[in-house]
């Protein structure tokens, strides 16, 4: 499959006739592919790597030929490697989890951020390689988590006493859902600053920190099960976005830099509120010490109208970010105004957030009240979202205002797939997160591409571009159909569990089928408003004659978008690789909300007073280990009352 | 002996202050006097902690001096405090004075006896040293905002700040005397404990309060008493503003702590229902809201920071609030927000000095345009006092509003807590703004261009500010626990 999508990108050029130069890199490649493999166990990899190494048109070079192979290669690796049940063998004894891992996969970003602030200004070249190094180093420190079968517990976790007098502690953790997340993080970083480097000309070293520190700041808030970590990394990606779209962006950026910053920052200082609540709700049932943990505020069981107001703070505040209507307006204005790469990462990683924080927080800390308004929410997001979303998107006519109203319809599916919480459903949503990342961050890509050439992004200024630019037509075409959920594609497999998931859910009250019809309808609005901007664009006479002369993408071009134009059929057709690891994860979500709701049924819900549930199975043995160390963090006296 | 330690440092900033303003007039070159007077404030600070760390329980006869002067862990807080503010003021005058013209030596004396006005200020026990602390300082700060005699903006801040503080020290006067009316005593504890046997029932004691209230609200400058400080701060010269943003704020909310929190402790006082907590509540919303919204509306960035510096006033009396239901932690977060704000707002106050220089001084945004660019440094110094002004972790500014919206969630105040978080995205905006100018903008064509100076001394208090914020920002632990200690008012 990896190669069939780069035979359609290299089918299209004269394929020029073997030299020998070609016939010697071929032959390396295939013995270093095979050396490889002989330690890998699988020639597949190897034989690919060489083959689209072989086949990318000759003009490119071996500079890109060659990570063009061996990044399909790797791909495939992965997918071999992680095929469900091949070698059970190997997974009789589980890995060991080093307890640091993924501190170092939080600090490698944000300690390079810093060492980036120490070189010189002027050495472009070495800010823009070790930049690219440190995000690669990050890559590859979240490789080893691949190879933990992750079921329905956390992973890898981490607990340290930040600051023992308020509970707060520094705990980091991995589940089969933040996985994929952080997954998706550490992929989609590298290529959105690998392809900016073309663009952005000024200030690289600001650049370069910005991205770094906006990825570190992601990573720990994907990561982070202390809430308090959590809020600090929430908003220490908010200043590297908001720099970005401010200093790299386009004419009005600086108004949409700001309305983002106060957007976010309404819904989080909100939530902070209901943090700092929740916390204080903790040490009063406790009668002791205020915990920030998640696992202990999960079992705090408030009121009906204690919750309903902590879950309306945190709500907002994911919401905002997701963005559902009516609070997405800031999205349009940031995606227009940001340059490529902040667009790339803010479209496929940083909304996810507001996805994940709500189906993490909000329906693990608040599992009541979030089924009891599931339903509405599902209303605004089948309505406000999925239609209204793609009707905005339909009358656009900047291809990047289009694609972001894209983004309030495809996430409407995801909100939707997660208030339905069927397993169907919640496996969806979070595969949908993953390929609404790939699938946009594509399309982002692809719009700055045309812009870098004609600084225009009006849908009427093009028109016939597949014959200049045939490469360039067939990649828009392949991320537009992922958009789409064309099946093959991964947006099919994540919309179609979602639809499905919603129309069996007991959780919409009676409207579930409905919601489910309106979103099948979205997908159609979507083929609509997708469709005719390709066909305006790519098909039919050339209008303008600026269009005529327009160079295909070049080698920085296609080495960018390769990655994620093989991972939209890596997904679309391999989903079980990744559905294996949200499966368990996604069951227990589920599992939790139910005893929840089970233990205080709808009609007359929980009065109160506050109290504190037992310890779930899954988080005793990590708890204990914490109440010990808080029991030897509150030995020593303390001056509390002199 | 013992007595001695426990007023050292006290002496030392008093005596430093006099020793300085010899060697100013002796001295052939003003060089050193920046150091001495930097040197003077570490020594005091350095004592204080010494103090601390010796233990006040140990310190034998210090019950000689109450009940004018209370030594205990709030009053060495404080010191330590204050000395921090005073030491940072130093430094910035050392670069600043120079700079622009204004060399003069006395400016070093004026802090040293400012800071001795306010650390008294916060070891009062008694009203008549409550009132001398408090016109020490005052004086000396009056004196700071008229150090510029040629400016006309000068002359009109310091007369303004003078005339309103003159009302607001006589407020407190009258209130006093009729409280001294009311109840015979002149002492903080004794007024206290007057009011508590006998409750606060004659109109005499409750126009005695109202008053002090008053008086307490003006040199904190809480809204509706706030009109003397944009005009003051933006007259002074830059380090007379931080000082007087930085020092003289501090010293006035230990006063406000120890009065309300001594006297005014009683359960009645303190209730809801009948007491100061709901007028200082009212005050505290419409401190921090009024003063965000103008401050959003600024042209010139110091002015902007003097109404920042208001609002922060009301982020503070929140906290004030906040002692209502738990007074340890009330006390103990205004403690914290205070140290965290005295860095942050120094370090901001430090940073618009680096960015001007002599006849460019940098005032408004347009001034700051680019900066980001042309001294990389400063931009970078000054964008992490706004991220902390603006209290966006990992800074110290966002751990201080913590500890206060903390314990005024705890306290129970949930609508005040929710105006105080508006009230800080409020803020967000005009502190974005700087980072906007610096780093988004590029001077308009023919403007007139402010040029960063470079001065060692400048460098040092921002080097330290910043190292202190990040550091209160990442590890705020042993500080708040200092700050817990510190919280030892009354009957607690």
């Amino acid at each position: 499959m990896a190669n069939h999508s780069h035979s359609t990108a290299s089918s299209t050029p004269a394929r020029a006739p073997f030299g020998t130069s070609e016939i010697l890199g071929l032959a390396l490649v295939a013995i270093v592919g095979v050396i490889a493999a002989r330690f890998l166990n699988s020639t597949l990899p190897a034989l690919l790597a060489a083959l689209v190494a072989g086949l990318t048109p000759r003009r490119h070079g071996w500079s890109v030929r060659a990570p063009l192979g061996i990044m399909c290669g790797l791909i495939a690796l992965f997918v071999v490697k992680l095929w469900p049940s091949t070698d059970v063998a190997d997974i009789t004894a589980p890995p060991s989890e080093a307890g640091s891992l993924l501190s170092w996969v939080i600090g490698l970003p944000i300690g390079g951020a810093i060492a980036i602030l120490f070189m010189p200004r002027q050495a472009h070249r070495v800010l823009k390689w070790s930049t690219l190094a440190i995000m690669i180093a990050t890559l590859g420190a979240t490789l080893p988590l691949l190879r933990v079968p992750m079921g329905r517990a956390f992973h890898f976790n981490e607990d340290i006493v930040w600051m023992a007098r308020f509970g707060i502690h520094y705990h980091v953790a991995v589940d089969g859902i933040s996985i994929w997340l952080v997954m998706l993080t550490v992929f989609i970083v590298p290529i959105a600053a690998y392809a900016s480097f073309g663009s952005i000309k000024m200030r690289i070293k600001d650049w370069c920190f910005a991205l770094l520190l906006l990825e570190g700041g992601m990573l720990g808030a994907f990561l982070a099960l202390d809430l308090f970590a959590f809020y600090v990394f929430w908003e220490l990606m908010l200043i590297p976005m908001y720099v970005i779209i401010g200093v790299w962006g386009g004419k009005d950026r600086i108004k949409a830099a700001i309305k983002f910053f106060l957007y976010t920052m309404f819904g989080s200082v909100l939530m902070l509120a209901a943090i700092l609540y929740l916390a204080y709700s903790y040490a009063k049932i406790t009668g002791g010490q205020p915990s920030f943990d998640y696992f202990e505020l999960q079992r705090v069981l408030l009121p009906r109208n204690v919750q309903l107001w902590l879950w309306g703070a945190f709500t907002l505040s994911f919401v905002i970010k997701v963005p559902m209507f009516p609070v997405h307006t800031w999205l349009p204005d940031a995606h227009t105004e940001a340059p490529t790469g902040g667009s790339v990462i803010l479209a496929a990683v940083m909304l996810k957030l507001g996805t994940y924080g709500y189906l993490r927080f909000c329906m693990g800390l608040f599992p009541e009240a979030s089924a009891e308004l599931a339903a509405n929410l599902a209303g605004v997001a089948v309505l406000g979202g999925i239609l209204y979303g793609a009707l905005c998107a339909w009358k656009q006519d900047d291809v990047k205002r289009l694609v972001a109203y894209s983004s309030v319809a495809h996430l409407g599916y995801v909100m939707l797939g997660i208030f339905a919480a069927t397993p169907a459903a919640l496996e969806g949503a979070v595969l949908q997160m993953v390929n609404h990342g790939i699938s946009t961050g594509a399309l982002f890509l692809l719009v700055g591409v045309i812009y870098d050439r004609r600084h225009t992004r009006m849908v009427d200024e093009f028109g016939g571009l597949a014959k200049p630019m045939p490469v360039y037509a067939a990649l828009f075409v392949i991320a537009t159909l992922a958009s789409i959920g064309l099946p093959g594609t991964n947006g099919f497999i994540g919309e179609f569990m979602i639809i499905t998931g919603t129309f069996v859910s007991n959780k919409l009250g009676h409207f579930n089928g409905v919601q489910a019809v309106g979103a099948a309808i979205g997908v159609i609005l979507g083929a609509l408003y997708m469709l005719s901007v390709v066909q305006k664009m790519f098909f039919g006479p050339i209008t303008k004659k600026e269009n005529r002369r327009l160079a295909d993408v070049n080698g920085r071009e296609l080495l960018a978008l390769s990655p994620l134009i093989v991972m939209i059929f890596v997904i679309g057709l391999f989903p079980n690789i990744f559905l294996v690891q949200i499966r368990d994860a996604a069951a227990r979500v589920r599992d939790d909300l139910q005893t929840r709701i089970d233990m205080n049924p709808a009609p007359q819900f929980y009065k109160g007073p506050m109290r504190l549930l037992p310890r779930r199975p899954e988080a005793t043995k990590l708890t204990s280990t914490a109440a010990a160390e808080g029991a030897t963090a509150a030995a020593p006296p303390q001056a509390q009352g002199h | 002996m013992a007595l001695l330690l426990a007023i050292s440092p006290l002496v030392i900033v008093g005596v430093g202050a006099m020793l300085l303003m010899m060697a100013e007039a002796f001295a052939k070159n003003r060089g050193g006097l920046a150091i001495g007077a930097t040197i003077i404030f570490l020594t005091g600070a350095v004592f204080a902690g010494a103090v601390w760390m010796f233990g006040i329980d140990k310190l034998e006869g210090i019950a000689v001096l109450s009940p004018w002067l209370v030594v205990d862990r709030f009053t060495l807080f404080f010191d330590a405090l204050l000395c921090l503010g005073g030491a940072l003021a130093a430094l910035l005058a050392g670069g600043y004075l120079p700079e622009h013209n204004l060399d003069r030596g006395e400016f070093y004396s004026l802090l040293l006896f400012a800071t001795f006005g306010a650390m008294t200020l916060a070891a009062a026990g008694d009203a008549l040293t409550l009132f001398l602390g408090l016109e020490t300082m005052s004086i000396g700060a009056y004196s700071m905002t008229a150090f510029r005699r040629t400016s006309a903006r000068s002359a009109e801040g310091a007369l303004k700040y003078f005339l309103l503080g003159s009302f607001g020290a006589a407020l407190l006067l009258y209130g006093f005397a009729l409280l001294y009316g009311a109840t015979g005593h002149t002492d903080l504890a004794g007024i206290g404990a007057a009011l508590k046997a006998g409750g606060v029932k004659s109109p005499m004691a409750i126009c005695g309060f109202v008053l002090v209230l008053a008086g307490l609200l003006f040199k904190v400058s809480g809204v509706p008493f706030h009109a003397w400080t944009p005009d003051a701060y933006e007259g002074a010269p830059t380090p007379g503003t931080t000082y007087m943003a930085v020092a003289v704020k501090s010293g006035a909310f230990a006063m406000m702590l120890r009065v309300l929190l001594t006297s005014f402790g009683d359960p009645q006082s303190m209730s809801w229902s009948s007491g100061w907590p709901p007028v200082l509540a009212a005050i505290a919303v419409a401190t921090m809201t009024v003063a965000n919204l103008i401050a959003g509306r600024q042209e010139s960035v110091k002015r902007m920071l003097a109404y920042s510096s208001i609002a922060h006033a009301g982020y503070v009396l929140v906290g004030v609030v906040a002692t209502m239901r738990s007074p340890q932690t009330g006390v103990a977060s205004v403690l914290f927000y205070l140290l965290t704000y005295t860095v942050s707002t120094a370090g901001a106050f430090g940073a618009l000095i680096l960015c001007g220089s002599r006849g460019k001084e940098a005032v408004s945004y347009e001034d700051l345009s680019g900066i980001g660019r042309r001294h990389p440094a400063a931009a970078l110094a000054f964008a992490l006092f706004v991220i902390s002004l603006a209290g966006v972790p990992p800074t110290a500014g966002f751990f201080g509003k913590w500890f206060v919206f903390k314990a005024a969630i705890e306290g129970g105040f949930y609508w005040l807590t929710i105006i105080a978080f508006i009230n800080s995205v409020i803020g967000a905006y005009y502190y974005l703004r700087v980072l906007v100018y610096m780093y988004m903008r590029e001077p308009a064509a023919g403007a007139p261009v402010a040029v960063p100076m470079r001065s060692g001394y400048v460098t040092a208090a921002l080097l330290v500010s910043a190292v202190l914020v990040l550091f209160l920002g990442i590890d705020p632990g042993r500080s708040l626990e200092w700050a817990m200690r510190a919280a030892t008012l009354g009957g607690m």
